[in-house]
């Protein structure tokens, strides 16, 4: 044999699982080179890289579990999926793509994380389950597209950087943070972003969130920095801070933001559009101001703790129009902290209140309590 | 890029201290520790730091944590914050004595903000102890996830929140002085915290809040000094009023049948 041949024949064999008759398991470093599909069982006891130009496709019903081990004691295990092709894993309703650890008894951090690296052709994962990874889903230079699936217990539900990625209709729930990613272009639609620590968190990135639940997440629901958001049709419920915007662009049209327990939106400089939406029974404050810019109009800011409106720049805060559930001038002055009540700040201008909230604006929605 | 040198260091260091005591100064720490560290004299934390689930870290009377700033650049927190945090999971004693205390100081370097690091988080520990430390210009000072943690005796300055306690937390809170930051105690989400002879005073915001779930039992202490003294959600709760007194609003009741 050809020496060429038999470097071919080798890879090929290296390619090749452990036990192919059975159960697929792939141990230590190996490299698919080319197309494979799974359907069963498989179990990655090592790293497992798809090389460029391959794709790995994951039929419905397939259990793939990694073996947990953490060389350097850090609580985070290193075997993982490494794809520098197209990873297509194809779940159904009900026969689902489960990603798990290997462990009897698996936590968070178990394996590594499903990678994306430089990888931009079509990536798709639907009607896929994914736990006890340190990142369930990580890119890097890569666009991929997430559809019904369920990131739980992981310790970053999902994270990328300079990556394109769309997640519709998926839940990521009960992980230590949920969805990270800086440099990036991202749509979160359908989706929950609930139970942890940080909810949506991102930097230097475009973000269209709608028709999402982000709910009971211990630090902030939404926190973006540098970014540019669209946020509509969301609820933003019982997080601590609900909707964090550091020095970022963001339209917020429509959305519930209600029983966080300090803000239902705490904005710090950059330039907003806050209309239509229903920013209600916030511990501390409904809308905390600092120095940003911007308008807020047509919203109903009811019920909130402490006040409807805190403004702690030194700026102004355009405010007319908007319902503040009582027409008192009185009482609406009161419900609002600006450069009245404490010297330095700017004032904010709520003339023209409206009478009634607009329809739309108290959707009838069970509350959590601040 | 913060990762990837916590990891080299990680892989280099075998999640040991960088330098080991027998080495001599400077002793810095950083990344994830599962073994029973000690921290005395002076130590560094470079970065941030985890005490894993089963490992603990023990500071002793007297010592100083010397706590780097994290860069101001850093976008991808490894843990909670991007500011420098220590994490912990495992169980922490701090040590401190009245005539030792434990300090946590700050390494300035040109553009430090007030706020300078992240703080002490119990997520998920059993137990802990924080006794005669102190802590200044911590975004929160200590923060109890699911916690119930013993800090008494201890000096919370200058931080953004005092003390936070959290997903039902009960940590007991005893003899504090948290003072000069933008709210002191903060009772969220099914907490239960134990607060008695605390002097919470001179903050921006609130000395004590209290949301509809949290239940705190709160004995004589000072709240003094601040814009509101307690923020109260519950109505029903008791609470001895005695010390709450000199602040711009003694008492604020919340919720929707605020009067």
């Amino acid at each position: 044999m050809k020496p060429v041949l038999l470097l071919i024949a080798l890879l090929l064999a290296a390619a090749l699982p452990a036990g192919a008759a059975g159960p697929l398991l792939y141990q230590g470093e190996q490299t698919l080179w080319q197309d494979t599909v799974w359907d069963g069982e498989v179990t990655i006891d090592g790293i497992l890289t798809v090389a460029p130009g391959v794709t790995l496709e994951i039929r419905p019903g397939t259990t793939v579990r990694f073996t947990p081990y953490d060389s350097n004691g850090d609580g985070i295990g290193e075997h993982e999926l490494f794809c520098q092709g197209t990873l297509r894993a194809l779940g159904s309703l009900d026969r689902p793509v489960r990603f798990t650890s290997a462990a009897p008894a698996p936590r968070r951090g178990d394996w590594g994380a499903l990678n994306m690296m430089t990888s931009e052709a079509g990536n798709l994962l639907e009607h896929c389950i994914i736990e006890h990874a340190y990142r369930g889903f990580h890119a890097h230079f890569a666009q991929a597209t997430l559809r019904d699936c369920l990131l739980r217990d992981n310790v970053r539900g999902a994270q990328f950087q300079e990556s394109r990625v769309v997640i519709e209709r998926c839940r990521l729930v009960d992980n230590t943070n949920g969805l990270q990613f800086r440099d990036s272009e991202a749509t979160l639609a359908d989706s929950l972003v609930a139970r942890n620590h940080w909810g949506v968190r991102c930097v230097y990135s475009t973000l269209v969130l709608r028709d999402c639940r982000i709910e009971e997440n211990l630090v902030n629901g939404v926190n973006a920095r540098e970014s540019t958001l669209t946020v509509t049709a969301s609820r933003i419920t019982g997080n601590r801070r609900g909707l964090y915007l550091q020095n970022s662009h963001a339209e917020v049209v429509g959305n519930e933001l209600s029983g966080n327990s300090e803000h239902g939106i705490f904005l710090e400089q950059g330039e907003v559009e806050l209309r239509g939406n229903r920013i209600a029974n916030n511990g501390r404050a409904g809308v905390r101001w600092l120095e940003a810019t911007g308008l807020l109009r047509d919203n109903a800011i009811v019920d909130n703790g402490e006040y409807a409106l805190i403004n702690d720049g030194a700026g102004p805060v355009e405010a007319r129009g908007n319902w503040w559930g009582e027409t008192d001038p009185e009482r609406i002055a009161a419900a609002i902290r600006d450069g009245r009540d404490r010297s330095g700040m700017g004032p904010v201008e709520a003339a023209e209140p409206l009478l009634q909230p607009l329809p739309g604006t108290t959707p009838a929605v069970t509350e959590k309590s601040p | 890029m913060r990762f990837l040198l916590c990891s080299l260091l990680l892989m280099l260091g075998g999640c040991q201290p960088l330098w080991r005591a027998d080495a001599g100064p400077p002793r810095e720490y950083a990344g994830a520790f599962g073994g029973a560290l000690v921290w005395e004299g002076v130590v560094t934390m470079s970065d941030d730091v985890l005490i894993l689930p089963g490992g603990s870290l023990t500071i002793r009377p007297g010592t100083e944590v010397r706590v780097v700033p994290a860069e101001g650049t850093q976008i991808d927190p490894e843990y909670f914050s991007s500011l420098t945090e220590l994490l912990v999971r495992g169980r922490l004693a701090i040590e401190g004595t009245a005539a030792a205390p434990v300090r946590f100081t700050i390494v300035e370097r040109p553009g430090v903000e007030e706020i300078a690091w992240a703080g002490i988080t119990f997520d998920g520990a059993p137990g802990g102890t924080v006794r005669h430390a102190v802590i200044e210009r911590a975004e929160t000072g200590i923060r109890c996830v699911g916690s119930a943690p013993e800090i008494a005796g201890s000096e919370l300055r200058r931080c953004r929140y005092g003390i936070i306690a959290q997903a039902g937390s009960h940590p007991r809170i005893l003899d504090n002085r948290i003072e000069d930051g933008e709210g002191g105690v903060f009772c969220w989400r099914g907490s239960k915290p134990y607060l008695k002879g605390n002097r919470i005073a001179g903050h921006d915001e609130e000395g004590i809040f209290v949301d509809a779930d949290s239940r705190p039992w709160l004995d004589r202490n000072t709240v003094t000094g601040n814009a509101i003294g307690l923020a109260l959600y519950p109505r029903d709760l008791p609470f001895d009023a005695n010390g709450i007194e000199g602040n711009a609003e003694n008492l604020r009741l919340l919720g929707p049948d605020k009067p």
